[in-house]
């Protein structure tokens, strides 16, 4: 069988199959051979939930790969300003354009002439082909390509695995519930108070102190990471005495790290601080039991709090 | 003629698009998902149509079929690696239009481990080569050519629903048959087996 294969002249269900068994770099470069291949892909709808999209935007790259990271493929955008072609560069089409691609030993390298373009387009042909959700990496929050990237794909409606934002950029995003994992830097601003009109499923806060006990009731996270907070034991106390009388309905394990949580005479739920540690408390419909663990590292006391259902 | 199959030694009539029938036996046809889903509980009167393909292919798909009969129960699909010889061999003698017949074939007929195959020595094809590579090794379809594939298709599955209704009715027919008294049900598998046995006498 040495003459060109016709490929798309199989059935859809035998195309389905033989798409399965590529390579994720296998499928992304077979996407890139025709508008036609690629809606064939698209077609077979692939619900790759082990695959992420991971965009770097300091290298201008985008990583996708599986869960165990044993199946891996770069792509790089790279600036379109055709001296940086050569023999081996070839158009590809992607989102309604043909750019020039050159392939590497780790993945591709595409040439576009506007960066956040390429990305969106880039991002949007990946998402098509596996229908997973993107990660953005955590180097990336200081960007200036990122706000607006991010910011156009929140408008796309697209579905983030983890997204790391700074908390400046809280405003931007108008639903944090396609959010599976947040992760928020937070750096010193007096005259920024950020607003929640939606919560991710899980939430991480660097330098935390910002975030009241306020913020903390209102928040429908099934997990919380307080890093740098500010949080004392009082309100610990309203934390305990709210979950118990049926308030975070969702939260299945919080974390507070705080200089401010200590063994200073002042009781939680009735008992000073050190008792807390490895208690199991009850809610009050008894359907929910709360272990907490207490550590303390570089004076900071901590506290985790799990919650299973009993 | 054909009847219930309930050993490997009975024999079906199998007729291709030029109406040529030849038999196979009932354990390498019960390979065929398609076949077991129609015919296998309730027999067929005649040869067994299938038409759209010819009689090239589907000796070439039931040669997989009664060799494969005695090899251990499928378990998935196998890399190509695995393949035996004899699997190589049946693939190496088939030109690129053979190949695409029996795939196509083989996906009608639901054969699991032949289509199975077929899949993975198209994928090994693209496997490890970047898109420039890749559009060097399969043909990219005209507009004409990609109208024409989703005719036959149609066509196909228009196909597809008379068999299948068919063979609903058919199935009808049986459970009529089951609610017969006993000595009649008897007369009537006894005639189906006299028409059966001089099926093959004539021939």
């Amino acid at each position: 069988m040495s003459s060109p294969f016709p490929l798309l002249r199989l059935p859809g269900v035998i195309l389905c199959e033989v798409f399965k068994s590529l390579s994720i770099g296998e499928k992304i470069q077979l996407s890139l051979c025709s508008t036609k291949i690629s809606t064939q892909i698209n077609n077979a709808q692939f619900y790759s939930h082990n695959v992420i999209v991971n965009q770097d935007f300091l290298s201008h790259k985008i990583r996708i790969h599986s869960e165990n990271n044993k199946d891996v493929f770069e792509i790089f955008i790279c600036p379109d300003i055709g001296k940086n072609h050569n023999s081996n560069t070839q158009r590809c089409p992607i989102a309604c354009c043909t750019v020039p691609v050159i392939f590497i030993p780790t993945g591709i390298k595409i040439f576009w002439k506007i960066y956040s373009e390429g990305f969106l387009s880039v991002i949007q042909h990946l998402l098509k082909v596996f229908q997973c959700k993107i990660s953005i990496n955590i180097n990336c929050y200081c960007s200036n390509l990122f706000q607006q990237t991010i910011s156009k794909l929140f408008d796309l409606q697209l579905e983030f695995r983890t997204l790391t934002i700074k908390i400046q950029h809280l405003t931007i995003y108008n639903n944090l519930g396609r959010v599976e994992d947040l992760r928020i830097f937070s750096l010193p601003d007096p005259e920024f108070i950020p607003v929640f009109t939606s919560w991710p499923q899980k939430i991480t806060i660097m330098n935390s102190a910002w975030f009241t006990l306020e913020y903390l009731l209102t928040c429908t996270c099934t997990r919380i990471f307080l890093e740098d907070s500010l949080l004392g034991n009082e309100d610990l106390d309203e934390i305990l005495k709210n979950w118990k009388a049926g308030g975070f309905p969702n939260l299945e394990y919080l974390y507070i790290e705080s200089q401010r949580i200590s063994d200073n005479g002042s009781t939680i739920l009735g008992v000073n601080l050190l008792k807390l540690r490895g208690k199991h408390i009850k809610n009050n419909d008894r359907s929910k039991k709360l272990v907490t663990k207490l550590s303390t590292k570089f004076g900071f006391e901590r506290i985790e709090m799990s919650v299973t259902v009993v | 003629m054909t009847s219930p199959a309930s050993s490997s030694e009975v024999k079906y009539l199998i007729e291709s698009s030029e109406g040529n029938t030849f038999d196979v036996s009932g354990a390498a046809l019960r390979q065929s998902n398609t076949f077991n889903a129609m015919f296998l509980n309730i027999g067929a009167d005649g040869p067994i149509p299938f038409t759209d393909y010819n009689e090239a292919t589907l000796k070439k798909v039931f040669e997989y079929c009664e060799h494969s009969v005695n090899e251990e129960n499928y378990s998935g699909p196998k890399h190509q690696d695995d393949l035996s010889k004899w699997d190589l061999n049946f693939f190496n003698e088939m030109d690129q239009k053979m190949f695409i017949d029996v795939i196509n074939a083989s996906n009608f007929l639901d054969i699991e481990r032949l289509t199975s195959y077929c899949c993975e020595r198209i994928a090994r094809m693209l496997r490890g080569k970047n898109t420039q590579e890749m559009i060097k090794v399969i043909t990219l379809p005209t507009a004409e050519e990609l109208e024409a594939k989703q005719k036959v298709e149609e066509k196909k599955a228009a196909a597809a629903k008379k068999v299948a209704e068919k063979a609903a009715e058919t199935a009808e027919k049986t459970e009529t048959l089951e609610e017969l008294p006993v000595q009649q049900l008897v007369q009537t598998t006894r005639n189906k087996l006299t028409r059966k046995y001089l099926s093959f006498s004539n021939e």
